[in-house]
């Protein structure tokens, strides 16, 4: 019993860093459908054109938004697949309406 | 402050990455500076326009119909011609296989390059006109052209291995914070101040 307990214990610490990263970074490539590979692909392509400090910007909000509960992230592409569908007027409109509300924040 | 500097913090502040103080300084200096208002706008317009660049390539019904008929039509024509000989009895079947991927490819390659599906109707929208009359460019010349058609690698980067999520919603981590505070932004209202001409907001100077 004591060695079984010893094993799990064992098998335990060393899955765990796997987790933390899986937890911190995400899926692992294979994991992801060859759809996203393309978009994570022409993304990171995109990504390697911008200045560092950008650069830095996003992986710092990349590290919040993998902070977030789950339930937040899933309204946060809801709201996202929103923004997407709006016709090209009312998209500038919410841009606008952004910066509004950001100079009153 | 100086243009350049200005120009600097321009992507910043669209994407609201700006803290309060330089925002100011920043609106401060578009206050009195033409030039400098004109490249917010066009910041401004450019990341509208990459973000809404398409994930994908749609292929019309039309033309998976006209795809689908010709590839039969292909097959029929090799079944006919096909002779008794025992191993040309395999032909139709890599022929079927080989005018399938050619028009594939083909049907991609036009999508891709060209962004226009074959048989859709080309919509040209009207020029739009900015407050003082002046015709903006078409959305098409702002759009850059699709520069990263080549496939993913089947061994990504280090970067891109070690963190693939990232660039998977990097459209959504960009807006994160439009985003957050979506439903807030979307009942602010834009009437009770007047926008500048270039579609800037007044400088804040409180």
């Amino acid at each position: 019993m004591k060695r079984r307990a010893a094993i799990a214990l064992v098998l335990l610490a060393l899955a765990a860093p796997a987790v933390r990263a899986q937890e911190r970074h995400g899926r692992p490539w294979q994991e992801l459908t060859p759809e996203e590979q393309w978009r994570a692909w022409e993304n990171y392509q995109r990504y390697q054109q911008l200045p560092e400090q950008r650069q830095k910007n996003l992986e710092r909000r990349y590290q919040q938004f993998r902070d977030m509960p789950p339930q937040e992230r899933q309204r946060l592409r809801q709201n996202y697949d929103t923004y997407r569908g709006l016709p090209p007027r009312q998209r500038q409109e919410f841009i606008d309406k952004y910066h509004r509300w950001k100079g009153r924040k | 402050m100086r243009c350049q500097r200005a120009r600097k913090w321009m992507t910043a502040a669209v994407d609201g990455e700006l803290s309060p103080r330089r925002r100011r300084a920043l609106d401060g200096h578009l206050a009195a500076c033409a030039a400098c208002r004109r490249e917010l706008a066009v910041t401004e317009r450019m990341l509208t326009a990459l973000e809404g660049l398409p994930m994908e390539a749609a292929v019309s019904a039309r033309l998976e119909q006209a795809t689908l008929r010709r590839v039969r039509l292909a097959a029929a024509d090799e079944a006919e011609r096909a002779p008794a000989s025992r191993w040309t009895r395999w032909l139709p079947l890599p022929a079927f296989a080989l005018a399938t991927a050619a028009v594939l490819v083909l049907a991609i390659g036009i999508v891709r390059r060209t962004g226009q599906v074959p048989g859709a109707p080309a919509v040209r929208p009207a020029p739009k006109l900015d407050a003082r009359g002046v015709a903006q460019a078409p959305p098409s010349l702002l759009r850059p052209p699709r520069r990263f058609a080549e496939a993913p690698p089947a061994e990504p980067p280090a970067k891109l291995a070690e963190a693939p999520d990232l660039f998977v919603d990097m459209s959504i981590i960009r807006n994160l914070d439009k985003l957050t505070h979506f439903e807030a932004i979307q009942t602010t209202t834009l009437d009770d101040e007047p926008a500048t001409p270039d579609g800037l907001e007044p400088p804040s100077n409180g």
